[in-house]
Protein backbone atom coordinates (compact mmCIF):
# COMPACT_ATOMS: atom_id res chain seq x y z
CA UNK A 1 0.00 0.00 0.00
CA UNK A 2 1.08 3.43 -1.19
CA UNK A 3 2.32 5.54 1.72
CA UNK A 4 3.13 9.31 1.51
CA UNK A 5 3.48 11.95 3.75
CA UNK A 6 1.40 15.00 4.11
CA UNK A 7 1.30 18.36 5.83
CA UNK A 8 -2.00 19.11 7.83
CA UNK A 9 -2.85 23.07 7.98
CA UNK A 10 -5.07 24.70 10.43
CA UNK A 11 -6.80 27.36 8.24
CA UNK A 12 -8.50 28.95 11.56
CA UNK A 13 -9.16 27.57 14.72
CA UNK A 14 -11.47 24.91 13.43
CA UNK A 15 -11.05 24.38 10.11
CA UNK A 16 -8.14 21.55 8.93
CA UNK A 17 -6.59 21.39 5.54
CA UNK A 18 -3.43 18.91 4.01
CA UNK A 19 -1.04 19.52 1.10
CA UNK A 20 2.04 17.27 0.05
CA UNK A 21 4.95 17.13 1.73
CA UNK A 22 6.90 18.98 -1.14
CA UNK A 23 4.38 21.50 -1.14
CA UNK A 24 4.97 23.55 2.05
CA UNK A 25 8.86 25.28 1.54
CA UNK A 26 8.18 27.78 3.90
CA UNK A 27 6.62 29.23 7.50
CA UNK A 28 6.67 32.19 8.87
CA UNK A 29 5.84 32.70 12.52
CA UNK A 30 5.38 36.79 12.30
CA UNK A 31 4.75 37.74 8.45
CA UNK A 32 4.82 41.16 7.31
CA UNK A 33 1.26 41.44 5.72
CA UNK A 34 0.80 44.63 2.97
CA UNK A 35 -2.67 45.52 1.96
CA UNK A 36 -3.65 45.54 -1.49
CA UNK A 37 -6.84 47.72 -2.29
CA UNK A 38 -9.50 46.55 -5.30
CA UNK A 39 -8.51 42.83 -4.19
CA UNK A 40 -10.89 39.70 -2.90
CA UNK A 41 -11.91 39.56 0.19
CA UNK A 42 -10.31 36.47 1.01
CA UNK A 43 -7.39 37.83 -0.40
CA UNK A 44 -6.45 41.01 0.56
CA UNK A 45 -3.15 40.69 0.90
CA UNK A 46 0.39 40.36 0.07
CA UNK A 47 3.21 38.89 1.60
CA UNK A 48 7.18 40.25 1.02
CA UNK A 49 9.12 37.18 0.20
CA UNK A 50 12.35 36.61 -1.59
CA UNK A 51 12.07 39.88 -2.73
CA UNK A 52 9.33 39.43 -4.46
CA UNK A 53 5.19 39.42 -3.69
CA UNK A 54 3.00 36.46 -2.71
CA UNK A 55 -0.73 36.54 -2.30
CA UNK A 56 -1.84 35.95 1.55
CA UNK A 57 -4.22 33.59 0.93
CA UNK A 58 -7.23 33.44 3.67
CA UNK A 59 -9.31 29.94 3.44
CA UNK A 60 -11.09 30.46 5.70
CA UNK A 61 -12.09 33.53 4.90
CA UNK A 62 -13.47 31.56 1.60
CA UNK A 63 -14.66 28.87 3.09
CA UNK A 64 -16.82 30.59 5.52
CA UNK A 65 -17.24 33.69 3.71
CA UNK A 66 -16.73 35.72 6.26
CA UNK A 67 -13.63 37.33 8.01
CA UNK A 68 -11.61 34.20 9.53
CA UNK A 69 -10.95 34.14 13.54
CA UNK A 70 -7.74 33.10 14.64
CA UNK A 71 -5.46 33.82 17.96
CA UNK A 72 -2.37 33.77 16.09
CA UNK A 73 -1.80 34.49 12.16
CA UNK A 74 1.29 32.79 11.12
CA UNK A 75 2.02 31.93 7.14
CA UNK A 76 3.11 29.49 5.06
CA UNK A 77 4.72 29.24 1.95
CA UNK A 78 3.91 26.62 -0.86
CA UNK A 79 4.98 25.93 -4.38
CA UNK A 80 2.78 24.78 -7.33
CA UNK A 81 2.98 24.16 -10.61
CA UNK A 82 0.39 26.07 -12.96
CA UNK A 83 0.21 23.42 -15.19
CA UNK A 84 2.34 20.33 -15.38
CA UNK A 85 5.86 20.88 -16.58
CA UNK A 86 5.25 24.80 -15.76
CA UNK A 87 8.24 25.98 -13.45
CA UNK A 88 7.06 26.57 -9.90
CA UNK A 89 5.37 28.94 -8.67
CA UNK A 90 4.28 30.45 -5.06
CA UNK A 91 1.92 31.76 -2.78
CA UNK A 92 0.62 32.08 0.33
CA UNK A 93 -1.91 30.78 3.56
CA UNK A 94 -2.44 32.25 6.50
CA UNK A 95 -2.46 29.77 9.27
CA UNK A 96 -3.21 29.84 12.70
CA UNK A 97 -0.78 27.20 14.01
CA UNK A 98 2.36 25.25 13.33
CA UNK A 99 1.64 22.68 9.93
CA UNK A 100 2.31 19.13 11.24
CA UNK A 101 3.32 16.31 9.06
CA UNK A 102 1.71 13.19 9.06
CA UNK A 103 1.91 9.61 7.19
CA UNK A 104 -1.03 8.88 4.39
CA UNK A 105 -2.44 5.52 2.76
CA UNK A 106 -4.75 4.75 0.56
CA UNK A 107 -6.51 3.68 2.56
CA UNK A 108 -7.61 6.82 4.63
CA UNK A 109 -9.24 7.96 1.47
CA UNK A 110 -12.78 9.85 2.94
CA UNK A 111 -15.62 11.80 1.39
CA UNK A 112 -14.89 15.23 1.84
CA UNK A 113 -16.34 17.26 4.65
CA UNK A 114 -20.77 18.02 3.57
CA UNK A 115 -19.67 21.85 5.44
CA UNK A 116 -18.42 24.30 4.77
CA UNK A 117 -19.91 23.51 1.42
CA UNK A 118 -17.46 25.40 -0.64
CA UNK A 119 -14.82 22.39 0.49
CA UNK A 120 -15.27 20.74 -3.07
CA UNK A 121 -13.95 23.86 -4.76
CA UNK A 122 -10.87 23.89 -2.86
CA UNK A 123 -9.73 20.18 -2.31
CA UNK A 124 -8.92 17.28 -5.20
CA UNK A 125 -8.95 14.52 -2.41
CA UNK A 126 -9.97 13.57 1.58
CA UNK A 127 -8.35 11.50 3.62
CA UNK A 128 -9.17 10.52 7.70
CA UNK A 129 -6.97 11.12 10.22
CA UNK A 130 -8.82 9.25 13.18
CA UNK A 131 -12.25 10.31 12.89
CA UNK A 132 -11.85 13.45 11.21
CA UNK A 133 -11.66 14.02 7.15
CA UNK A 134 -8.88 16.14 6.05
CA UNK A 135 -9.25 17.79 2.47
CA UNK A 136 -6.31 18.06 0.51
CA UNK A 137 -5.59 21.39 -1.32
CA UNK A 138 -5.67 22.68 -5.07
CA UNK A 139 -2.72 24.81 -4.57
CA UNK A 140 -2.92 25.54 -8.70
CA UNK A 141 -6.25 26.02 -8.49
CA UNK A 142 -5.97 28.41 -5.72
CA UNK A 143 -3.29 30.01 -6.76
CA UNK A 144 -4.02 30.69 -10.42
CA UNK A 145 -7.86 32.58 -9.72
CA UNK A 146 -9.62 29.35 -9.17
CA UNK A 147 -11.42 31.04 -6.72
CA UNK A 148 -12.18 34.42 -8.38
CA UNK B 1 1.45 34.16 -12.90
CA UNK B 2 4.18 35.13 -10.37
CA UNK B 3 6.58 34.47 -13.25
CA UNK B 4 4.99 35.32 -16.40
CA UNK B 5 4.44 39.13 -17.09
CA UNK B 6 1.36 39.92 -18.80
CA UNK B 7 2.03 42.31 -21.85
CA UNK B 8 0.14 45.58 -19.82
CA UNK B 9 2.84 44.64 -17.43
CA UNK B 10 5.88 44.74 -20.17
CA UNK B 11 4.99 47.92 -21.34
CA UNK B 12 4.40 49.24 -18.06
CA UNK B 13 7.72 48.58 -17.27
CA UNK B 14 9.36 51.10 -19.87
CA UNK B 15 7.65 53.80 -18.25
CA UNK B 16 10.70 56.22 -16.70
CA UNK B 17 8.84 57.32 -13.73
CA UNK B 18 6.27 57.30 -11.59
CA UNK B 19 4.48 59.42 -9.33
CA UNK B 20 2.91 58.43 -6.03
CA UNK B 21 -0.28 59.32 -5.19
CA UNK B 22 -1.66 58.80 -2.04
CA UNK B 23 -4.81 57.90 -1.13
CA UNK B 24 -6.26 57.73 2.58
CA UNK B 25 -3.08 55.83 3.33
CA UNK B 26 -2.84 53.56 0.05
CA UNK B 27 -0.68 54.08 -2.28
CA UNK B 28 -0.86 54.77 -6.33
CA UNK B 29 1.63 55.23 -9.05
CA UNK B 30 0.48 56.29 -12.32
CA UNK B 31 3.30 57.10 -15.17
CA UNK B 32 4.76 60.65 -14.09
CA UNK B 33 4.12 61.65 -17.57
CA UNK B 34 0.26 61.25 -17.22
CA UNK B 35 0.16 63.84 -14.83
CA UNK B 36 -0.49 67.59 -16.45
CA UNK B 37 -0.05 69.59 -13.32
CA UNK B 38 -0.49 69.95 -10.00
CA UNK B 39 -3.16 71.75 -8.54
CA UNK B 40 -4.60 73.13 -5.44
CA UNK B 41 -7.79 71.94 -4.14
CA UNK B 42 -8.69 75.82 -3.19
CA UNK B 43 -8.81 75.98 -7.41
CA UNK B 44 -11.56 73.88 -7.25
CA UNK B 45 -14.58 75.00 -8.46
CA UNK B 46 -17.39 73.73 -6.32
CA UNK B 47 -20.19 74.97 -8.85
CA UNK B 48 -18.72 73.41 -12.07
CA UNK B 49 -20.02 69.92 -11.73
CA UNK B 50 -20.06 66.82 -14.10
CA UNK B 51 -22.04 63.21 -12.31
CA UNK B 52 -19.75 62.05 -9.44
CA UNK B 53 -17.47 64.98 -9.74
CA UNK B 54 -16.64 67.32 -6.57
CA UNK B 55 -16.00 70.25 -8.57
CA UNK B 56 -13.87 71.42 -11.98
CA UNK B 57 -10.41 72.92 -11.93
CA UNK B 58 -10.05 75.35 -15.18
CA UNK B 59 -6.49 74.74 -17.06
CA UNK B 60 -5.18 75.75 -20.21
CA UNK B 61 -8.57 77.27 -20.85
CA UNK B 62 -10.67 73.93 -20.32
CA UNK B 63 -12.55 72.78 -17.05
CA UNK B 64 -11.17 69.89 -16.60
CA UNK B 65 -13.48 67.57 -14.23
CA UNK B 66 -12.19 66.64 -10.50
CA UNK B 67 -12.66 63.53 -9.17
CA UNK B 68 -12.64 62.29 -5.18
CA UNK B 69 -11.64 58.59 -4.83
CA UNK B 70 -11.06 56.66 -1.47
CA UNK B 71 -7.84 54.30 -1.26
CA UNK B 72 -9.88 51.40 -2.73
CA UNK B 73 -10.78 53.46 -6.07
CA UNK B 74 -14.66 54.23 -4.65
CA UNK B 75 -16.20 57.09 -5.61
CA UNK B 76 -16.70 59.47 -2.66
CA UNK B 77 -19.22 62.47 -2.95
CA UNK B 78 -17.08 65.27 -0.83
CA UNK B 79 -13.56 65.81 0.48
CA UNK B 80 -11.83 64.41 3.51
CA UNK B 81 -10.01 66.70 5.50
CA UNK B 82 -6.93 65.21 4.22
CA UNK B 83 -6.64 65.64 0.53
CA UNK B 84 -4.27 68.77 -0.53
CA UNK B 85 -3.80 68.16 -3.58
CA UNK B 86 -5.27 68.16 -7.01
CA UNK B 87 -2.97 66.40 -9.94
CA UNK B 88 -4.51 66.44 -13.73
CA UNK B 89 -4.42 64.17 -15.11
CA UNK B 90 -4.19 63.61 -19.20
CA UNK B 91 -3.03 60.81 -21.56
CA UNK B 92 -4.58 62.45 -24.44
CA UNK B 93 -7.78 60.35 -24.14
CA UNK B 94 -9.04 61.37 -20.96
CA UNK B 95 -8.79 64.09 -19.04
CA UNK B 96 -9.74 65.20 -15.62
CA UNK B 97 -8.33 65.61 -11.92
CA UNK B 98 -8.48 63.61 -9.21
CA UNK B 99 -7.76 64.94 -5.28
CA UNK B 100 -5.23 62.83 -3.26
CA UNK B 101 -3.84 63.35 0.41
CA UNK B 102 0.05 63.93 -1.24
CA UNK B 103 1.91 63.55 -4.61
CA UNK B 104 5.16 62.77 -4.92
CA UNK B 105 7.99 61.22 -7.47
CA UNK B 106 9.87 58.64 -7.26
CA UNK B 107 13.28 59.10 -7.89
CA UNK B 108 13.89 55.81 -9.13
CA UNK B 109 11.78 53.63 -11.96
CA UNK B 110 10.94 50.99 -9.34
CA UNK B 111 10.67 47.28 -9.66
CA UNK B 112 6.98 46.65 -11.30
CA UNK B 113 5.84 42.94 -9.67
CA UNK B 114 2.90 41.32 -11.65
CA UNK B 115 -0.64 41.19 -9.33
CA UNK B 116 -0.59 37.98 -8.55
CA UNK B 117 -3.59 36.11 -10.79
CA UNK B 118 -5.62 35.16 -7.65
CA UNK B 119 -6.15 39.00 -6.68
CA UNK B 120 -7.33 39.84 -10.02
CA UNK B 121 -10.97 40.97 -9.83
CA UNK B 122 -12.72 41.62 -12.90
CA UNK B 123 -11.57 45.13 -13.90
CA UNK B 124 -9.00 45.46 -11.26
CA UNK B 125 -7.53 49.10 -12.10
CA UNK B 126 -4.20 47.66 -10.69
CA UNK B 127 -1.24 46.78 -13.02
CA UNK B 128 1.35 46.19 -11.11
CA UNK B 129 2.38 46.25 -7.67
CA UNK B 130 5.44 48.08 -6.21
CA UNK B 131 7.76 47.41 -2.87
CA UNK B 132 8.25 50.90 -1.44
CA UNK B 133 10.33 51.90 1.13
CA UNK B 134 7.48 52.40 3.26
CA UNK B 135 5.10 49.93 2.03
CA UNK B 136 3.27 48.65 -1.39
CA UNK B 137 2.42 50.66 -4.32
CA UNK B 138 0.01 49.47 -6.96
CA UNK B 139 0.22 50.96 -10.29
CA UNK B 140 -2.81 51.88 -12.11
CA UNK B 141 -3.12 54.42 -15.11
CA UNK B 142 -5.25 57.36 -16.05
CA UNK B 143 -7.01 55.10 -18.74
CA UNK B 144 -7.79 52.76 -15.97
CA UNK B 145 -9.45 55.09 -13.46
CA UNK B 146 -11.14 56.71 -16.56
CA UNK B 147 -12.71 53.37 -16.69
CA UNK B 148 -13.72 52.89 -13.74
CA UNK B 149 -15.37 56.33 -13.77
CA UNK B 150 -17.00 55.47 -16.56
CA UNK B 151 -18.61 52.51 -15.09
CA UNK B 152 -19.79 54.70 -12.59
CA UNK B 153 -21.71 56.75 -14.98
CA UNK B 154 -22.77 53.92 -16.80
CA UNK B 155 -24.02 52.07 -13.59
CA UNK B 156 -26.24 55.03 -13.07
CA UNK B 157 -27.29 55.82 -15.99
CA UNK B 158 -28.28 51.99 -16.38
Amino acid sequence: MAESTAWVLALDGQLLAAVGEREMVHVIETPILLDVPCSPPYCRQVLVWNNTVLPAMDLAAWLREQPAQRQQTLAGVFAYQAWPGADPEYGALLLAGIPAQTPVTDDQACALPKQPDRWRTLAISCFKQGDRPIPILDLPHIFTGGLL
Amino acid sequence: MNGQAQPALVQLRETPAFAVLTLDGYKWLLPQAEIQSLESILDIDREVRVPHSVGAVAFTDQWWPVYCLSGELQILPHLPDSRRVCPLLDNSADRFGLVCDSVETLAEAPRLLALPACMVLPDSPIQALVLLNDGLGCVTTTERLAALLAAVVENDDG
